[in-house]
């Protein structure tokens, strides 16, 4: 599997409050991270794949594998379709 | 304290006008009557009648052109020159009218017609000190809170926006621009205050006061208005540069959208709702 790398050259990123707000240099859109996505976010460290990920978070908020594996996998396609994440 | 210059004084400084004749242009850039043209250290504006040119520790030259009116040259002054120099000088302008609550500021932003002036001059009747009119300038030297420097213009309103607040006219803007001046100054404190909260005005149906977070906020911040784009022009041309000042404002301040109708009838009702709150706005 690919370890899941943020494509840091593409944006910045601020935190406001309780989110992370990612701001795609392109274009300037706005990409606001809160709650579980801030979590996904947050542990994607350039090491782990999405097989990883899945296991991390689910020590992390103490729930079955199976039942996160679809939204990190959501999440990962979301953002590398964003071109904010290489997957 | 930093050496720095106090912004005030610079600004007292650097908008004292003498008259004279302003060059055809800047460097190697004509500027024909309706342009103008910003560098980072001068500022040249043709109107047909007539011309104004800063330049960073001269002050501005006024060239008067016929039938030029005192009040015309004031707007001009108070407006686009007066955004200039704060931008060369490196204070952001916020598209915004604010009041003094507990030794902080509030702020009111909408686009023009939105009732910012009209909204402070009630709030004002109500006892809340004016700060600034229209054109809030923020120095972001130091760290922490921007901090909002006392206004320059007076406060001006339409015929309607009058009989609305119970304000006595004091003087007729132009008669070519007929609104009224309300206050003989620019503002009722002296002094630069802690930007504390910056409220949205929408319209809506009854009275309510939401506050905004995260990226909201930073939606809230954009701002497309003529001194902001001038500052930019000279201080944060890159996305990320005007990112950081956002994200900075964003950090240091609440953001409240405040829903009101705009029938003349709920005025004072909503307004009073507003003012009944302010205090707490601007809390913690």
């Amino acid at each position: 599997m690919t370890a899941i790398v943020k494509n840091t050259g593409n944006f910045v990123e601020t935190e406001i409050d309780d989110e992370i707000v990612l701001m795609r240099l392109s274009d300037g859109d706005f990409f606001s991270l809160e709650g579980t996505a801030l979590t996904i976010w947050q542990a994607i460290d350039g090491l782990r794949d999405s097989a990883a990920l899945t296991v991390f978070l689910a020590e992390t908020f103490d729930a079955p594998a199976e039942a996160i594996r679809a939204d990190v996998d959501r999440f990962v396609a979301d953002l590398a379709a964003a071109g904010l994440l290489s997957a | 304290m930093d050496g720095r210059r106090d912004p005030i004084e610079i600004m007292r400084d650097e908008t004292r006008v003498r008259i004279g004749v302003a060059p055809p242009g800047i460097g190697s850039v004509s500027v024909p009557p309706g342009t103008n043209c910003l560098t980072p250290s001068e500022f040249l504006m043709r109107e047909p009648r007539m011309a104004a040119h800063y330049r960073q520790g001269e002050g501005i030259t006024l060239e008067r052109g016929p039938g030029l009116t005192e009040a015309e040259a004031l707007l001009y002054l108070h407006g686009s020159i007066y955004s200039a120099i704060a931008a060369i000088n490196g204070l952001l302008p916020l598209h915004a009218s604010a009041v003094a609550v507990d030794g902080k500021l509030i702020a009111f932003t909408g686009p023009a017609g939105a009732g910012k002036s009209t909204l402070v001059a009630a709030l004002g009747h109500l006892g809340l000190p004016l700060f600034c009119d229209d054109t809030l300038l923020l120095d972001l030297a130091a760290p922490g809170p921007a901090m909002g420097l006392p206004g320059h213009r007076r406060v001006k309103l339409w015929a309607d926006s009058l009989e609305l607040t119970g304000s006595a006219a004091l003087e007729l803007v132009s008669d070519d621009y007929p609104k009224f001046y309300v206050t003989r100054g620019g503002g009722d404190i002296a002094t630069p205050l802690p930007l504390a909260a910056l409220v949205l005005l929408e319209r809506g149906a009854e009275p309510a006061i939401e506050p905004i977070f995260g990226s909201a906020k930073l939606i809230a911040l954009k701002d497309d208005h003529y001194a902001r784009q001038m500052f930019e022009s000279l201080h944060a041309q890159e996305a990320v540069e005007r990112l950081a000042i956002q994200a900075r404002l964003a950090k240091s301040m609440k953001i409240f959208r405040f829903v009101r109708s705009l029938d003349r009838s709920d005025f004072w009702i909503s307004t009073r709702y507003l003012a009944a709150r302010l205090s707490g706005m601007v809390s913690g």
